[in-house]
């Protein structure tokens, strides 16, 4: 019994001790300089309201999210859908407003999710 | 130790706390939206009744219970450190868990004994039901 919750209490340390790797290898460094208003972003019946964003590229951004749902949701903005690479991970809330600061980002097109609900996704291109 | 039906006053505390935490990291996936964490919340709901009604057929297989809820707690812990994500509401959810997972081993400890004796004896039982003898060593029989 003694061996099994041992063998049981190393897979929940190892999996909490991924959790906090994770996420601290998951923030991205804040962005330095000049940063100009952004657009803002509805999260609204466990959907984003727009899915398709334009910003302009080369410049820090202030993105606004805002949480019409009593659901947390985030904006976590990544390079592609496999969402490996994360550019700017916006604070989870729940029926609330939120702003990042998201680095400046080259022309291109870029993938955005909220990490709560992944199936709530969309697209960000720079211009 | 073999396995006993009776409660201590010891028991009925660790299962109130047993029944307390579930019904709190249910609650806690129920606000979160989402099919997914709609139908994890329902999940605990059931094994809250399942741990603590005193039905005959709930009492005698409450070790499977508890074994499955173990597994089902960390099955949910080991999700969300793959996949995140990481805030507060999260974590305190995964603290909850992982102390449900240690009172259940203790539980278990308390009431059933041995896992592996456990699990060995339903076995040898369920082989027995199915009309099969337990291997004697006896080859070609």
């Amino acid at each position: 019994m003694k061996r099994t919750i041992a063998i049981l209490g190393l897979v929940l340390v190892a999996a909490l001790g991924a959790a906090c790797s994770s996420s601290a290898a998951a923030q991205p460094s804040a962005p330095t300089g000049p940063t100009s208003d952004g657009p803002t972003i509805v999260a609204k019946d466990m959907k984003f309201q727009t899915t398709t964003v334009e910003v302009k590229a080369g410049e820090n951004l202030n993105l606004h999210f805002d949480n019409q749902d009593s659901a947390p949701h985030n904006v976590a903005i990544y390079t592609d859908s496999g969402a490996s690479t994360p550019i700017s991970v916006g604070q989870v809330v729940s029926s609330a407003k939120a702003d990042q600061v998201v680095p400046a980002l080259k022309p291109g097109t870029y993938f955005f999710r909220c990490d709560v609900h992944h199936d709530m996704t969309g697209t960000i291109v720079a211009k | 130790m073999s396995p006993r039906s009776s409660l201590r006053p010891l028991d009925v505390v660790i299962r109130i706390a047993i029944v307390g935490l579930i019904l709190g990291t249910a609650y806690i996936h129920s606000t979160l939206g989402g099919l997914l964490f709609t139908l994890n919340a329902l999940g605990y709901v059931v094994a809250a009744v399942a741990i603590a009604i005193p039905l005959g057929i709930a009492i005698r297989y409450r070790w499977f219970i508890r074994l499955g809820l173990m597994g089902y707690a960390t099955t949910a812990i080991v999700a969300w450190a793959v996949q995140g994500p990481y805030y507060t509401t999260a974590y305190i959810a995964k603290a909850i868990e992982v102390t449900l997972i240690a009172l259940l081993a203790i539980d278990f400890a308390r009431m059933d004994g041995n896992p592996v004796t456990v699990i060995k004896s339903e076995l040898g039982l369920l082989a027995a039901k199915l009309g099969r003898r337990p291997v004697t060593g006896q080859a070609g029989v």
